[in-house]
């Protein structure tokens, strides 16, 4: 009987939507339901709070006349200091008046190059706010500890005794299994890693929130930190295994340098992109699914992507699931790769000469 | 129809099979080490994650090629 419900279903679906395709053909281009993907993951100058409206955010410019301040991208085209939208200037027609920003690339009137672009993007804003966090979490955190409460005491209440459990998993399965000896000196940063790219990855999955780990700068800079630390902390069997590898003829050594120093950069290559691409990612994955309601509406017509919509809804919480699991997933890669790379640059080898 | 989409989508698809293959692979040898030595579980887990996010890694060095693909 629901067998026989479902199928009936189906066709009437199906001939509804024969019917609707031949209207949808006539006034729908396919352009015009193009939903740009990627432009979804690029950084803004706004805070998007749709449909609400938007919050426009402090633009920095640097120029050949110096540093010029704006409160936001309409007051800086609206301010009579020879700016306006680079979309503006492209159609060559500038308006007078109020207006808004189209494209929020702000541009010279007069024709001089923009050196710098520093203004403040909402990845940025999530950035600050993630740091914001972490701190304003862990500060007080800190200041229990140094009490006694946790050390002398038990850990009070459950906010202590969560991150608690975090901490000590850091330190005693990251650190120390990972570094060995002198973990004592890299668990405050891996804690700060693991913390910070987490609430960055969690902030992704709020409304209107972005995860600025899906900006390729953050995870480089992310990445920069952790190598510049390897090499400061590193020992000297570090270096000898890279310019002079101990223990092999001559000619190998030769050839075992640009191998080794290649190693040397894919390392944070590798981080930078593991975590920009997992998140990236995600995001797109999700507008994906979500567009295809859309392209089915353009394809079939309205009626199918009705119906079939809630199945691009299940799969996209789906997705949302993973992607929350993937959140935690890469704060503990980074931050176990981190400890990896730092473990295998600060131990010391004690080989003989002939051992190898 | 521009061919760097097919190069791309095409390329995604091949990315995804290596690395599908290559974390099956890693998923299975842990399955079973870990039913051989119950015990050893934890660092079993640890070392599984470890190994798959390297080859992840590399499936993603494909995937922004893809992508630049794509764009370009």
């Amino acid at each position: 009987m629901i067998n026989l419900f479902r199928t009936a279903f189906l066709v009437i679906i199906i001939l509804l939507a024969n019917c609707t395709v031949a209207n949808a053909e006539t006034d729908k281009s396919p352009e015009e339901n193009r939903v740009d993907l990627i432009g979804k993951v690029l950084d803004k100058y706004y805070l998007d709070f749709a449909p609400l409206g938007k919050v426009e955010l402090p633009r920095i410019i640097y120029d050949e006349e110096g540093l010029h301040f704006f409160r936001s991208t309409t007051h800086a085209i609206n301010s009579q200091r020879g700016f306006t939208d680079a979309a503006f200037l492209d159609s060559g027609q500038i308006p007078t008046g109020h207006v808004k920003p189209v494209s929020y690339e702000l541009a010279r009137t007069n024709g001089t190059e923009i050196k710098m672009d520093l203004s403040i993007t909402n990845h940025l804003f999530f950035f600050w706010l993630a740091a914001f966090v972490t701190m304003g979490i862990f500060i007080p955190l800190s200041g229990k500890y140094r009490q006694g409460i946790g050390r002398t005491s038990e850990p009070k209440g459950g906010f202590q005794n969560l991150f608690e459990t975090f901490v000590i998993f850091i330190r005693d399965d990251i650190a120390k299994s990972n570094i060995g000896e002198k973990y004592e000196k890299f668990t405050p940063y891996l804690l700060t890693v693991f913390f910070f790219i987490l609430f960055m990855n969690l902030f992704g999955l709020m409304p209107w929130g972005v995860s600025s780990t899906a900006d390729i700068t953050v995870t480089a800079v992310l990445a920069l930190f952790t190598f510049f630390f390897t090499q400061a902390y590193a020992s000297k069997d570090h270096w000898q295994h890279i310019f002079w590898f101990p223990g092999v003829p001559t000619p190998i050594k030769f050839i075992l340098l640009p191998v080794e120093l290649i190693g040397l950069f894919t390392k944070p290559f590798s981080l930078c992109i593991r975590l920009f691409a997992n998140m990236a990612s995600g995001k797109i994955l999700i507008f994906a699914l979500l567009g295809l309601i859309f392209i089915f509406d353009g394809l079939f017509g309205a009626v199918v992507a009705y119906g079939t919509s809630w199945l691009w809804i299940a799969l996209t919480l789906f997705v949302y699931l993973i992607k929350a699991f993937i959140a935690f997933i890469q704060a503990y890669v980074f931050t176990i790769l981190s400890a990896l790379f730092i473990g295998m640059a600060v131990e010391e080898h004690h080989h003989e000469e002939h051992a190898h | 129809m521009e061919l760097g989409y097919l190069a791309a989508g095409l390329g995604a698809g091949i990315v995804s099979l290596g690395a599908g293959l290559g974390i099956g692979m890693i998923g299975k040898a842990a399955m079973e080490g870990t039913a051989r030595q119950p015990e050893a579980a934890n660092d079993i887990r640890t070392s599984m994650l470890i190994s798959a996010a390297f080859i992840e890694g590399v499936a993603l060095f494909g995937q922004v090629i893809c992508i630049v693909l794509a764009l370009a």
